[in-house]
């Protein structure tokens, strides 16, 4: 390691109690929703394959989240946008 | 009182759970209550060492489901508190050895004799625990400030609220201050922002505390323990008094205050 490596990773890294606060607020997320944290992007990329024929929708606007409306059932939105005019 | 029958759990194990329900009832005890710990984690007794009192168990929470005894006979007398009583788990194999209905009736034979009941959680999420958390008016969640702890705590949280229960109150224990200073750790407000549940204890970590469990002595009879004092207010908080949190910030030091200029928070 490089110097400048090693003044980057003291002074320069984020710290761990807030890499720790991101990891859990994600994994609460999915846990919470009773989803496998890979779960959207494995539905996301079904979908765009599913999707990618049809060349009225704007593929590249394609959104999916899990809601969070505070609903007993938690749900997978997916937002597909029809191309521009 | 609401906050009569007590359950104290965390989903995950080895985050104070004994340690929190024998000080908080050793505390309410030394206060003039009447109160009665119940051990609830059939096959791995361990209540009874942090209250030292392991060499005077007679019977066992087993025998009372059993109708060898009533369960008021089989309570263990404090040494210290003469208000404090414990009921001991059964060292038996099985688990199941208690049911949630077995406790319920354990907590209503003993309710009009006390003040306040507590229930000490096996670790997990299975029959043990909802044993455990089925008679409670109140849920305690005890978690420690690392991410599997704070984690299992929101499984439990969860799991409560299917139950019907009420929402648990947290009590964040062992927290390092220095390490939170240094960014290693993360901070009291942190696992309740995650969490998003009442606060009830900062317990922060005390180099003394494996000696007074060693010892089979409560850290809240003794002035010196700071987990001790934390511990204290947890009880005036259960009474319902309004303790302010103890601050056990420390000052951030030269490396943390260089590290933030150069963008590292």
């Amino acid at each position: 390691m490089g110097l400048l490596d090693k003044i980057r990773q003291t002074f320069g890294s984020q710290p761990a109690s807030e890499v720790a606060k991101k990891r859990l607020e994600l994994i609460l997320k999915y846990d919470r929703a009773g989803l496998p944290p890979n779960a959207i992007n494995a539905v996301k990329d079904a979908i765009l394959e599913a999707l990618k024929d049809f060349p009225f929708i704007d593929i590249n606007g394609v959104n999916i989240n899990i809601s969070e409306n505070g609903e007993e059932r938690e749900k997978i939105e997916i937002e597909v946008p029809v191309k521009e005019k | 009182m609401a906050d009569k029958v007590i359950c104290v759990t965390s989903g995950k194990g080895g985050v104070g759970k004994s340690t929190v329900t024998a000080n908080v009832a050793t505390a309410l005890a030394a206060k003039g209550y009447r109160v009665a710990a119940i051990d609830a984690d059939i096959g791995l007794r361990n209540l009874d060492l942090v209250l030292g009192l392991e060499n005077r168990i007679v019977y066992d929470i087993v025998h009372v489901v059993q109708g060898v005894i009533p369960a008021e006979k089989a309570l263990v007398k404090d040494k210290r508190t003469k208000n404090l009583f414990l009921l001991p788990a059964a060292q038996t194999k099985d688990k199941s050895a208690v049911k949630p209905e077995d406790m319920v009736k354990i907590v209503e034979e003993l309710r009009d004799k006390f003040d306040f009941i507590f229930i000490d959680s096996p670790a997990g999420i299975e029959e043990g625990f909802k044993t455990a958390v089925t008679p409670a008016d109140t849920i305690i969640v005890v978690a420690n400030p690392e991410m599997a702890s704070i984690r299992d705590a929101d499984r439990v949280t969860g799991i409560c609220e299917a139950m019907g229960k009420p929402e648990p109150k947290l009590i964040v224990n062992r927290i390092d201050p220095k390490k939170v200073a240094r960014g290693d750790m993360l901070d009291v407000n942190d696992v309740v922002e995650i969490l998003s549940l009442e606060l009830l204890g900062i317990v922060p970590e005390d180099p003394n505390m494996v000696s007074y469990i060693n010892r089979g002595e409560p850290a809240v009879l003794f002035e010196e323990s700071i987990a001790g004092k934390a511990l204290r207010n947890v009880a005036e908080r259960l009474l319902g008094k309004e303790v302010p949190f103890m601050d056990i910030r420390v000052e951030e030091g030269f490396l943390e205050k260089i590290k933030k200029l150069f963008g590292g928070s």
